[in-house]
C-alpha cells in the first residue's frame, strides 16, 4: 500500500510550497547565505572598518600585516568581516566562543581601535571608521555579545577536538616546542587549546580505515596538506578561520583528503550548525533507536547500493555509519525522509567526513544549497532542470536550437548529474573535486559544470538528434575525464592538460558569470509552472487512487481534490501514513463551501451529536479523528446519492444501533432534518415543487401579459411573481414535513419488547393527560416543537426504536421530505463550482429572488407564527394518536404508502373531520397547500402555452 | 524509407516499484550480466540494444527508471513517446504489484496511445519451483498477474534477471507486436501527432499510393499512413484530412 499513502503525503508536501517564497530575501538572509550562517544569526550593528589580522607567529604588531577595509558586522554569535574591494580578500566570521580577550588599542585620540585575540593566540586589529560614537556604540554591542556568549565557552574545546585541523597544528606544535604529549602545563604551548598538546587525532570519515579513494600520491596530497598547514598558521582555522585569495585557490586544486570533511563543513555552514546543536546527532539516534518507518524501509534498500565498489561499504562498520546517518535525518526532516541518492551522497560525505559531520552536512546540503531535490516531489530538482535549460539557451544558443529541433529532452541527461552532485556521473576522484567547488560556492557550480559539459562536447551533440546519443556521448566522456584534452597538440604542456581540468577552467572560467543571482531569478521564472506541473501529477495520481465513486464525474472530483487541499492549507493534520488528514473545522469549512447547510457557527457550545458532527465521524471510517481526501470523497459521493432509497439507508444508518434507532436517536433524526433543511424553510434554496409553483405563476403572469398586449409581443426580461406566498409555501412545507416527521417516528415506532404492553399504555395515558392542559393552557411557547419533543423523551419507562422499514415510511409519509431524499438533498451540494467562483454559490433563481433577504425579518415571524400553530396541531395529533390509530388503522396503511402525494391532504381533511380539537394552525396549512396544489395543478395546464409561446 | 535491412528504432521505459529489478533486467538483456547490489538508478539510466526478429531489425532505445515514489513525478519524461513499457513487479512482493497496476493505469492515460505494455513478474528464481503454501515466498501468483494483465490488454511474463528467465523473451515479445512500418523517422504516434506539420507529404504519398491521393490540390492521407494507431484511426473516422498541413517543397 506504499504508494497510495506515498503519494498522499506527497499531496501534503504541496501545501508546502502553495505559496512560492520569492527569492526576494531579507539583509539578514542575504547576509546569511553569503557567509553560510545559521538562520538565527541577525545583524546585531555593522559598522566600517580597517582590519589587520596578526598570526601568533609574527610578534610585530602592524608590521608586515596587510590592512583590509571592509564591513564589520556583528550578530548574536559572530564577529563578521568582509572587505570591501572584491569581498575575497578577506573575508572571516569568528565565532565569538573563540574570542579569549577583547581590549581597546590605546591609540591617538581620534582612532578607536580594538584588540581581539583568540584562543588560538590570533588577534585581530580593528579600527573603526566613521563617527566616534558609533564605534563605542558598536563595541559596547560586542562586549554584550561576548558577555551572552561566556556561558559556550565550554563547549569549545570538545569541539575543536573534532577537527583535523586543530589536530594537525597542535602536533606539529608538539614535535617542533617539544612539548611532552602528557601536557602538564595547559596554556603554554602557544596557538594551542590548552591541553590539546595531547593531540589525539579526530574522528574521521571512513578513508583513514579504508583507504580514500584515488591515489593520493597523483593527486599530490602531501603538499597541498602543507600548503594548508600553512594556511591555518597564517590566517586561523575553522572557527576563527580567515578567508583570504590563496583559501579560494586551494579549494579549488583539491582539498587533500584528510583535511576535506573538515573544509567542506566549513564551506557550507553545517560546522556552526554541529558546533550549535552537540549531542543533537546521538540523541536522535537514540529517541528513535528501533523505531520503524517507510523511510527506514526504503533506506535499507539501498544500503548495499550505495558507492558499492568501495571497500567501506562492503564491510558492516562502513554499512552501518551509511544507515545511521540517513536514518538520523529521516527523524529529522521527515518532509524528507529518504530520497534515493542521498544514500550515494552521504556515502561519499562519510569517506571523509565522520558521522556527525556527514549528517550536520547533509542537512545543509537539502535544506540550503539544493532545497527541494530531496523532497517528496523533488520539485527543486525539476526546477533546477528547467533553469538548466534556459541558461543553455542564453549561453549556447545553437546547441540550444538543435535541442528544441531535435525534441531531444535535455533534463533527462542532465537530471542525474544534478541530484547526485555528479556523484554518480562522473568517476568519484572528479566529482570529489566538483564538491569541493560546490561547498564553497553553492549551486552555482553544479550549473557551471553542467554547462561547461554541453560546451566541451558541443560538436558532437550537434551531430546526433536524440536524447539517448546524448546520454551515450556524455557517458563516454565522464569516463575519459583522466585523458589528455589536446592528445594530439604538438605542444607537450597542451597534451598534459586533462580533460577535467580543461572542464574546470571552462566552468569557473568561461562561466564565471553564472552567478547565484542569475539562478535565483531564473528560478523564480520558472517556479510556478514547474510547481504546476507537479501538482497536476499528483492531483491526476490521487484522484486515480480513490475508491470508486461512481455518482461523482472526474471533474467534481478535481474540485473535491482542489477544495480539500484548499481548506487544508488552515487546518492540515498528518496521519500516521503520512497522508493528509482533515479536522473537523477544515471539513465544516470544507462544506460550508458546498452545501447551503454546511456553515456551521462555532461560537455555538461543541456539540458531538449534532448533524455535522455525526456526518464527519460517519465519513472518518478508520477512526481517525480525520478525513483523507478518500474519506471525503466516498462521503460526497453517498450525499449525492441519487436513489431515493439508497439515500434513507444512508441517512438511518447514521442514527442506527444494531439496525435500530432508539428514542435519543429519532429526536437527534429530527433535530438535524431541521437542521438541514434550515436553508429551505428560510427559503435561501427552493426545491423542485417551489420551482414548479414558480415556473407556472410566471407562466401566469406571462400569459396574461400577452393578452393584454397589443401587436407584437415582447418578452419581458422579468416577470413579477407572488414570491412571498411562494415562499411561504415552502417554509411551510418544511415546518409541516418537520413536524410530521417527530409525530409519525413516534407514532410509529416499535415498542421495545422489555417492557410490558399494559404499563406503557398507563403511562401514555397519563402522558396524554398532560398535554391536553398544557394545549388547555394554551401556553405554547416558540419551543413548541421541542418540547413535544423533549415530552416523548421524558418517557423512558417506555422506550421505542425506530428500525429502517419504519423509519422509510415515516419520510414517504411527507411528500416535502421524500423529495429531500431523493434530490433536494443532493442537489444542494454544489461540487460543480471551481473553488475560486464559490461565492456564486448554487442560488439556482437567486437574480429573481434577491430581495429574499431583505424580507427575512418578515419571514422569520411568519415561521415562528406557523410553527406555533403546527406544533399545537401536532400535540393534539401526537394526544389523539392512540385512539385514532385503532379506528384508522386501514387508513393509515393507505396514508403511509409511499409516494402518495395526497395522503398528506388525505390526512390532514381526516384530522379537520375527526377532531373536535382546535386544529386552526394545521388545517389552515393543509388547507393553503391545498390550495397550493391546485395552482400548481391549474399552473401546469398552462404550462404547455408557455412552451408553445417560447417556440 | 525501406532498405533491405530496415532498423527499427523502440524507444521502451522500464517502471516499477524500488528494488524490483528492473535495471537487473536490463543488465541481463544488454549485457546478459547480474549484480547482487546494483547503485539505485538516479533519475534514468539509457541503454540500448539491438536484436534482429524475422526480418527485422530492432534497436531498442531502453529507459530504466528510478523506482522510488518520489520520483514518479518524474516519470512523464521519460515515457514521453514511448512505443513500449516493461511494468516490473516482484513476484514476492504484493505491494510492487500494486504498484505496478498503477503504472499501467498511468501509461494508459498519459502515455502515447498505442503503447505497447509488458508486464513482468520478477525475481522468478526466488520461487521457482516453491510449492504453494502459508510461508511460500512467492506472494502474487501467476493468475493474478495473468488477469491483470489480460483485463488491460498486456503481454506478460514471470522473469528472473538473475537466472535469465524469460528475459530475452519480454523483449522479443514486446518487439514481435512493434508495427513494422516504424523507423527512425517516424518514432512513434506521440513523434507523428506533434510534427503532423512537419510530414514530407510528397514523400508519403509517393511511397504508399495507397495510404494518400491528392484532391483538389490538397494532399490527403489515410489516417494509418500518419498514425499506426488503431484507437486515433477510430475517432479520425480513419482519415486525416489535413486542411492546415501545407506541402512542403
Amino acid at each position: 500500500m506504499s504508494f497510495f499513502e506515498a503519494i498522499r503525503s506527497k499531496a501534503a508536501q504541496l501545501s508546502l510550497f502553495d505559496k512560492p517564497n520569492t527569492t526576494v530575501l531579507s539583509k539578514d538572509e542575504v547576509f546569511q547565505k553569503e557567509f553560510s550562517l545559521p538562520a538565527l544569526e541577525t545583524i546585531v550593528d555593522e559598522i566600517s572598518a580597517e582590519v589587520c589580522v596578526i598570526p601568533p607567529a609574527s610578534k610585530d604588531t602592524q608590521g608586515n600585516n596587510q590592512f583590509y577595509q571592509g564591513k564589520l558586522y556583528l550578530t548574536p554569535k559572530f564577529l563578521v568581516f568582509r572587505d570591501v574591494y572584491d569581498r575575497k580578500m578577506c573575508l572571516f566570521a569568528l565565532h565569538l566562543s573563540t574570542v579569549k580577550k577583547l581590549e581597546r588599542v590605546p591609540t591617538r585620540s581620534y582612532v578607536f581601535a580594538l584588540s581581539v585575540k583568540t584562543y588560538s593566540g590570533f588577534s585581530f586589529v580593528i579600527q573603526f571608521i566613521g563617527i566616534r560614537s558609533h564605534s563605542e556604540q558598536f563595541s559596547h554591542a560586542l562586549k554584550v555579545k561576548l558577555k551572552e556568549n561566556l556561558v559556550n565557552i565550554k563547549q569549545l574545546r570538545p569541539f575543536v577536538e573534532t577537527l583535523y585541523s586543530e589536530y594537525l597544528v597542535a602536533k606539529s606544535l608538539a614535535a617542533s616546542t617539544g612539548a611532552p604529549a602528557t601536557g602538564t602545563r595547559p596554556g603554554h604551548t602557544p596557538g594551542v587549546l590548552p591541553g590539546l598538546a595531547n593531540v589525539v587525532h579526530p574522528p574521521g570519515g571512513l578513508g583513514l580505515e579504508f583507504k580514500y579513494p584515488g591515489d593520493a600520491k597523483a593527486l599530490r596530497d602531501k603538499s597541498k596538506m602543507r600548503f594548508w598547514f600553512g594556511y591555518f598558521r597564517a590566517n586561523g582555522r575553522h572557527l576563527a578561520l580567515t578567508r583570504v585569495p590563496l583559501f579560494y585557490k586551494l579549494v579549488r586544486v583539491g582539498v587533500p583528503n584528510r583535511l576535506r570533511g573538515e573544509i567542506w563543513e566549513l564551506c557550507c555552514g553545517s560546522m556552526y550548525v554541529r558546533f550549535k546543536n552537540p549531542g543533537v546527532y546521538q540523541g536522535l539516534l537514540n529517541k528513535y533507536k528501533d523505531q520503524e518507518s517507510l523511510a527506514i524501509e526504503e533506506i535499507e534498500k539501498d544500503l548495499n547500493r550505495s558507492l558499492p565498489e568501495y571497500p567501506a561499504y562492503q564491510s558492516p562498520e562502513g554499512i552501518n555509519r551509511l544507515r545511521r546517518v540517513l536514518t538520523a535525518y529521516s527523524w529529522r526532516n521527515p518532509d524528507i525522509g529518504y530520497c534515493q541518492a542521498m544514500n550515494i551522497l552521504v556515502a561519499a560525505l562519510l569517506i571523509y567526513m565522520s558521522e556527525e559531520q556527514a549528517f550536520w552536512c547533509l542537512n545543509i546540503i537539502c535544506e540550503k544549497q539544493v532545497p527541494g531535490y530531496y523532497s517528496k516531489t523533488m520539485y527543486g530538482t525539476l526546477l533546477d532542470q528547467k533553469v538548466f535549460e534556459s541558461l543553455v539557451e542564453k549561453t549556447m544558443p545553437m546547441l540550444a536550437e538543435h535541442i528544441s529541433r531535435y525534441d531531444i529532452q535535455l533534463s533527462v541527461v542532465s537530471l542525474p548529474w544534478f541530484l547526485s552532485l555528479y556523484l554518480s556521473s562522473m568517476p568519484l576522484v572528479y566529482a570529489f573535486r566538483i564538491v569541493d567547488v560546490f561547498m564553497l560556492q553553492g549551486p552555482r557550480t553544479l550549473f557551471q559544470v553542467a554547462l561547461a559539459v554541453l560546451r566541451i562536447n558541443g560538436e558532437q551533440l550537434l551531430e546526433s538528434d536524440d536524447d539517448g546519443a546524448f546520454i551515450l556521448i556524455l557517458k563516454e566522456y565522464f569516463l575519459t575525464l583522466d585523458q589528455s584534452a589536446h592528445p594530439n597538440s604538438p605542444n607537450e604542456k597542451y597534451r598534459s592538460v586533462t580533460k577535467f581540468q580543461e572542464l574546470l577552467v571552462v566552468a569557473f572560467k568561461e562561466f564565471a558569470n553564472i552567478s547565484d543571482e542569475m539562478i535565483s531569478q531564473q528560478r523564480d521564472r520558472h517556479r510556478d509552472k514547474v510547481f504546476e506541473g507537479v501538482e497536476n501529477f499528483v492531483k491526476r495520481t490521487q484522484i486515480r487512487n480513490l475508491p470508486k465513486t461512481k455518482n461523482l464525474a472526474q471533474a467534481q472530483l478535481s474540485n473535491i481534490y482542489s477544495r480539500f487541499y484548499g481548506v487544508q492549507s488552515h487546518a492540515v493534520d498528518i496521519g500516521d501514513d503520512g497522508g493528509s488528514l482533515m479536522d473537523y473545522y477544515a471539513f465544516t469549512e470544507l462544506m460550508a463551501g458546498i452545501a447551503p447547510w454546511g456553515s456551521v457557527d462555532h461560537s455555538l457550545p461543541l456539540n458531538r451529536k449534532d448533524f455535522m458532527h455525526r456526518l464527519f465521524s460517519t465519513w472518518d471510517c478508520e477512526n481517525r479523528g480525520g478525513l483523507s481526501l478518500a474519506d471525503v470523497a466516498v462521503g460526497l459521493n453517498r450525499l449525492v446519492e441519487p436513489d431515493l432509497m439508497a439515500n434513507l439507508s444512508n441517512f438511518f444508518a447514521m442514527y442506527e444501533k444494531d439496525g435500530k434507532v432508539d428514542r435519543d436517536g429519532m429526536l437527534q433524526m429530527s433535530e438535524d432534518l431541521l437542521f438541514v433543511t434550515a436553508p429551505w424553510r428560510d427559503g435561501l434554496v427552493l426545491d423542485r415543487i417551489t420551482q414548479k409553483a414558480i415556473e407556472s405563476a410566471m407562466a401566469d403572469k406571462i400569459v396574461e401579459l400577452k393578452k393584454s398586449s397589443v401587436g407584437e409581443f415582447v418578452m419581458p426580461s422579468q416577470v413579477d411573481v407572488d414570491r412571498q406566498k411562494i415562499e411561504q409555501a415552502q417554509t411551510e412545507r418544511y415546518l409541516s414535513a418537520a413536524s410530521g416527521f417527530i409525530q409519525r417516528a413516534f407514532e410509529y415506532a416499535q415498542p421495545e419488547i422489555v417492557e410490558a404492553a399494559g404499563e406503557a399504555d398507563l403511562i401514555d395515558l397519563g402522558e396524554v393527560t398532560d398535554n391536553t392542559n398544557a394545549l388547555d393552557k394554551k401556553n405554547f411557547s416558540d419551543e413548541a416543537l421541542v418540547r413535544l419533543r423533549a415530552n416523548a423523551a421524558l418517557d423512558p419507562d417506555h422506550p421505542v426504536s425506530l428500525n429502517l422499514p419504519t423509519f422509510r415510511m415515516v419520510i414517504l409519509a411527507d411528500e416535502t421530505y421524500e423529495l429531500l431524499f431523493s434530490e433536494s438533498f443532493a442537489h444542494s451540494i454544489d461540487i460543480d463550482t471551481p473553488i475560486s467562483s464559490s461565492d456564486k454559490s448554487n442560488r439556482n433563481l437567486r437574480d429573481m429572488f434577491d430581495g429574499l433577504l431583505a424580507d427575512g425579518k418578515r419571514v422569520a415571524n411568519e415561521v415562528r407564527r406557523r410553527m406555533d400553530d403546527a406544533s399545537k396541531a401536532e400535540t393534539s395529533d401526537t394526544k389523539e394518536s392512540r385512539p385514532r390509530s385503532q379506528t384508522n388503522e386501514d387508513d393509515e396503511d393507505y396514508a403511509f404508502g409511499p409516494n402518495d402525494n395526497d395522503k398528506d391532504l388525505l390526512n390532514g381533511a381526516e384530522v379537520e373531520g375527526l377532531n373536535d380539537v382546535p386544529l386552526d394552525g394545521r388545517g389552515q396549512s393543509i388547507s393553503e397547500l391545498k390550495h397550493d396544489m391546485n395552482l400548481t395543478e391549474r399552473i401546469d395546464s398552462k404550462n404547455a402555452d408557455l412552451i408553445e409561446f417560447e417556440l | 524509407m525501406s532498405t533491405s535491412n530496415p532498423v527499427t528504432a523502440v524507444k521502451l521505459v522500464l517502471l516499477g516499484e524500488a528494488a524490483v529489478g528492473k535495471s537487473s533486467l536490463v543488465l541481463r538483456f544488454v549485457s546478459n550480466d547480474f549484480q547482487e547490489n546494483k547503485e539505485p538508478t538516479i533519475g534514468a539510466a539509457f541503454l540500448t540494444q539491438r536484436c534482429t526478429i524475422g526480418a527485422k531489425t530492432i534497436k531498442f532505445e531502453i529507459w530504466d527508471t528510478a523506482g522510488q515514489e518520489r520520483f514518479a513525478s518524474l516519470a512523464p519524461m521519460y515515457y514521453r513517446n514511448a512505443q513500449a513499457a516493461l511494468v516490473v513487479y516482484d513476484v514476492t512482493k504484493p505491494a510492487s504489484f500494486i504498484k505496478a497496476r498503477h503504472w499501467i493505469r498511468e501509461l494508459h492515460e498519459q502515455a502515447a496511445p498505442n503503447i505497447i505494455i509488458a508486464l513482468c513478474g520478477n525475481k522468478y528464481d526466488l520461487i521457482e519451483g516453491e510449492i504453494e503454501g502459508e510461508d511460500a515466498k512467492r506472494k502474487v501468483s501467476v493468475e493474478e498477474g495473468q488477469k491483470v494483465a489480460e483485463e488491460e490488454g498486456l503481454l506478460f511474463f514471470e522473469t528472473s534477471a538473475k537466472s535469465g528467465h524469460n528475459v530475452n523473451e519480454v523483449f522479443m515479445a514486446i518487439g514481435h507486436k512493434i508495427p513494422e512500418k516504424r523507423s527512425e523517422t517516424e518514432r512513434s504516434a506521440g513523434d507523428a501527432a506533434r510534427e503532423a506539420d512537419r510530414v514530407d507529404l510528397s514523400n508519403v504519398v509517393n511511397d504508399t499510393q495507397a495510404d494518400g491521393w491528392v484532391e483538389n490540390g490538397q494532399i490527403c492521407l489515410k489516417y494509418s499512413a500518419l498514425y499506426d494507431d488503431e484507437a486515433g484511426r477510430e475517432s479520425m473516422g480513419g482519415w486525416y484530412f489535413p486542411g492546415n498541413i501545407t506541402q512542403e517543397d
